[in-house]
């Protein structure tokens, strides 16, 4: 799987390679790629309209109504969830959480997939698939275990726990990912700088990582949209010991009562929660464009 | 360990120390001064804000700190807490089952102690008090309740308040009698998520309480009697036929509407219907809650079927238990089922008090019900909340597939006692 940047159109580069693609065709093409963002965009669309209309009529009628007279819309269910006592400081909590639990799992994965991708080791090949197998362990199954091993280090309540157990919980797929992507990268450039007297760590911080920075961006983005919309792994290693370091999803969550009152405010509150993933991805979106372009040598 | 792990497990002791446990002190409530007590809960929203109003006096006396966490997942959360030992000092609990669950594992902690018990058992309905008991012990309070099976109309289509009806052949022709132009007689709403169906697994409570009486009841519940006993399936087929049968909108309206907004209709003009089922908490959701109690709304409570079992009461509560017995957190437990504390909550309205003399109910109605709740002759426990969870589970998908016609009442109950077999055998 390599996730990586769509190139341009290589239209100057080699332009008798490819026949031209026929107007018709294109249009079918460009027909159906709308008609998937449509349906893919719809529900949040309608997620986005419901967060702006009265709770009365809400449970009266469909989103789409919204727009014919009369027009009701307002801002108080976004007034609800901001006045929720202890918002802020989940906010805080929430990038407390989520951007060390990025960037730990990040370099581990760094360092791990250019191991496997370019050190000789005994063992190498089944350590790889070990690490990738437990791609499959449910993390829902480590819960009691480590949370047992968090009580005994006295962890249980810090945001040490969360960064701790995500990284845990990232890391098969974050090295399996990068390891392709590494594994990828032309062989020559190594033997030259290897040749030119590179070691393994001048080579990682000047070769490999420059020229993985979309994968980099890529996983980034994977890891902190997990770690940010994570309820779960915050109640569990935080919530039962401290709820002071809660995150975002549990303010959230928590705005509903026992009973289910209080969903009207769950609209507003999930763009709330988007806001700052949306930033994140837009502020790497570039990357996925530029970066393989940038750093690589024909081969 | 690692040994830059352990480089930090004195300070992280420390802390641990200085916010789960106050030291050895003699339980008086003066020393408590900078304790810390953790609270999880299954209360969001309005509710969180009651809870934590009602614990501020006790804070501002003591000088301890409740930190409170509420989260709809409590049964996740707590069983993986008591498999691993760390768990907040007082909990909401999920159910009765999962009390004895914990109980037994040695985590939850017995009251008897802890409580004023004289003054407990004297305040609080004994069905209640029993249900919070595990062999004999009572590991289990409620902090709220709520009563089951009140029937709510308009007074503006007619009132029923000078002479409320008396049985169910009565209330069927009073409804009929009265029922001008609304367009059927049952509001019926039993969406709810993942727990969609309960709204209609508590009709089929209160029919069974009310026709085969409280000792079969039990031991329906408790899974010795199978679903296809003519006692219960008479509940069933009661409640396809009086019930379903007419009920606005029909089937389709009935399992798509939300319980919270099925009573809407009631206050439409022309209303869609006469009556709506539903337990007292209904007064502080959906349409209900921004109208006037006793004007716009009123209830008489569910009438009896069977002379034989008259007065009989079905209600509901949130349990609540201690896992650490430190002096601040046996001193709040203390605390919350004092009456004072209960009138709080009961102020701010949205719940009933388990507690008889906590009485500043905001409304009439919310007095009427806690007073049904108090004195009721037969009161019966929720059935589905005490049946195992597969079983409750099993209960919801059913009344759901019954209420939409997907399935007959045999087909229904020969699936419920298919999953009564494996329920109960863990």
């Amino acid at each position: 799987m390599t996730i990586v940047a769509v190139p341009e159109a290589p239209s100057a580069a080699q332009p008798a390679a490819r026949p031209p693609v026929r107007p018709r065709r294109k249009l079918v093409l460009h027909l159906a790629v709308v008609a998937l963002m449509i349906i893919w965009v719809t529900p949040t669309l309608g997620l986005l309209v419901s967060s702006f209309r009265p709770q009365s009529v809400l449970s009266q009628s469909g989103w789409w109504t919204a727009f014919a007279p009369p027009y009701q819309f307002t801002l108080e269910n976004y007034q609800g969830v901001l006045e929720q006592s202890g918002i802020g400081q989940a906010f805080i909590n929430s990038l407390f959480i989520a951007i060390p639990a990025t960037i730990i799992p990040l370099f581990v994965a760094a360092f791990a997939a250019y191991a496997f991708s370019w050190m000789e080791f005994w063992g190498r090949d089944v350590l790889f698939v070990v690490v990738v197998g437990l791609l499959v362990v449910p993390l829902q199954t480590t819960l009691i275990p480590v949370l047992k091993a968090f009580a005994d280090w006295g962890l249980t309540g810090q945001f040490l726990a969360v960064w701790l157990a995500h990284t845990g919980y990232g890391l098969p797929f974050a090295v399996y990912l990068l390891r392709n992507f590494m594994g990828s990268l032309p062989r020559s450039v190594f033997e030259s700088a290897s040749l030119d007297g590179a070691n393994h760590v001048v080579s990682f911080f000047r070769i490999a990582v420059p020229m993985s920075v979309p994968a980099f961006a890529a996983l980034a983005i994977f890891q902190f949209l997990f770690v940010w919309n994570d309820l779960l792994v915050a109640l569990i290693y935080i919530g039962l010991a401290n709820s002071d370091n809660l995150p975002m999803t549990a303010a959230m969550a928590n705005l509903v009562n026992s009973l289910g009152g209080g969903w009207y405010l769950l609209g507003a509150a999930a763009f709330l929660s988007m806001i700052l993933p949306l930033a994140v991805f837009f502020g790497l979106q570039r990357y996925f464009v530029r970066g393989i372009v940038g750093g690589a040598v024909k081969g | 360990m690692k040994p830059w792990l352990r480089g930090l497990v004195p300070l992280t002791v420390v802390v641990l120390a200085a916010t789960a446990c106050g030291g050895d002190s003699s339980g008086d409530d003066t020393d408590l001064k900078g304790d810390t007590v953790t609270v999880i809960g299954t209360w969001g929203g309005d509710e969180q804000k009651a809870f934590l109003e009602m614990v501020k006096p006790w804070e501002q006396q003591t000088g301890a700190t409740v930190k409170y966490t509420g989260t709809r997942d409590i049964n996740t959360i707590l069983t993986t807490g008591v498999a691993s030992g760390v768990l907040p000092d007082l909990a909401g609990l999920p159910g009765p089952g999962q009390m004895v669950e914990y109980a037994n594992a040695g985590k939850l902690l017995p009251l008897d102690g802890v409580l004023d018990l004289a003054t407990y058992q004297s305040e609080v309905a004994p069905a209640l008090v029993e249900v919070g008991k595990v062999e004999g012990k009572i590991h289990g309070v409620f902090i709220k309740a709520a009563v089951k099976g009140l029937m709510w109309y308009s007074p503006k289509l007619h009132d029923y308040a000078a002479s409320p009806p008396a049985t169910w052949t009565d209330l069927l022709s009073q409804a009929t009698a009265n029922q001008g132009a609304a367009k059927a007689t049952w509001c019926l709403g039993i969406e709810s998520g993942a727990a969609s169906g309960w709204p209609a697994t508590d009709w089929i409570e209160d029919l069974v309480l009310r026709t085969a009486g409280p000792a079969a009841y039990t031991q329906w519940y408790q899974g010795k009697i199978k679903w296809s006993d003519p006692a219960i399936k008479n509940a069933f087929q009661m409640y396809v036929n009086d019930v379903v049968g007419k009920t606005y909108g029909g089937t389709v309206t009935a399992v798509a509407t939300n319980f919270e907004n099925a009573g809407n209709p009631l206050f439409a003009s022309p209303p869609g219907c006469v009556f709506l089922h539903q337990a007292s908490f209904i007064t502080g959701l959906g349409g209900f809650k921004s109208l006037t109690a006793g004007t716009d709304y009123n209830f008489f409570p569910f009438p009896d079927i069977n002379p034989q079992y008259a007065g009989a009461v079905e209600g509901a509560g949130d349990l609540f238990g201690m896992f650490h017995d430190t002096p601040a957190a046996k001193s709040l437990m203390r605390y919350l089922v004092t009456a004072p504390a209960q009138d709080i909550w009961v102020k701010i309205g949205g719940a009933l008090s388990a507690n008889k003399n906590a009485t500043s109910y905001k409304d009439d109605i919310s007095k009427r019900s806690a007073a049904l709740l108090a004195n009721a002759k037969v009161f019966a426990f929720d059935a589905s909340d005490l049946m195992p969870s597969a079983m409750n589970d099993a209960f919801w998908r059913g009344m759901v597939a019954l209420t939409n016609g997907s399935k007959s009442v045999d087909q229904t109950l020969a699936d419920l006692d298919a999953a009564q077999k494996d329920a109960y055998t863990s």
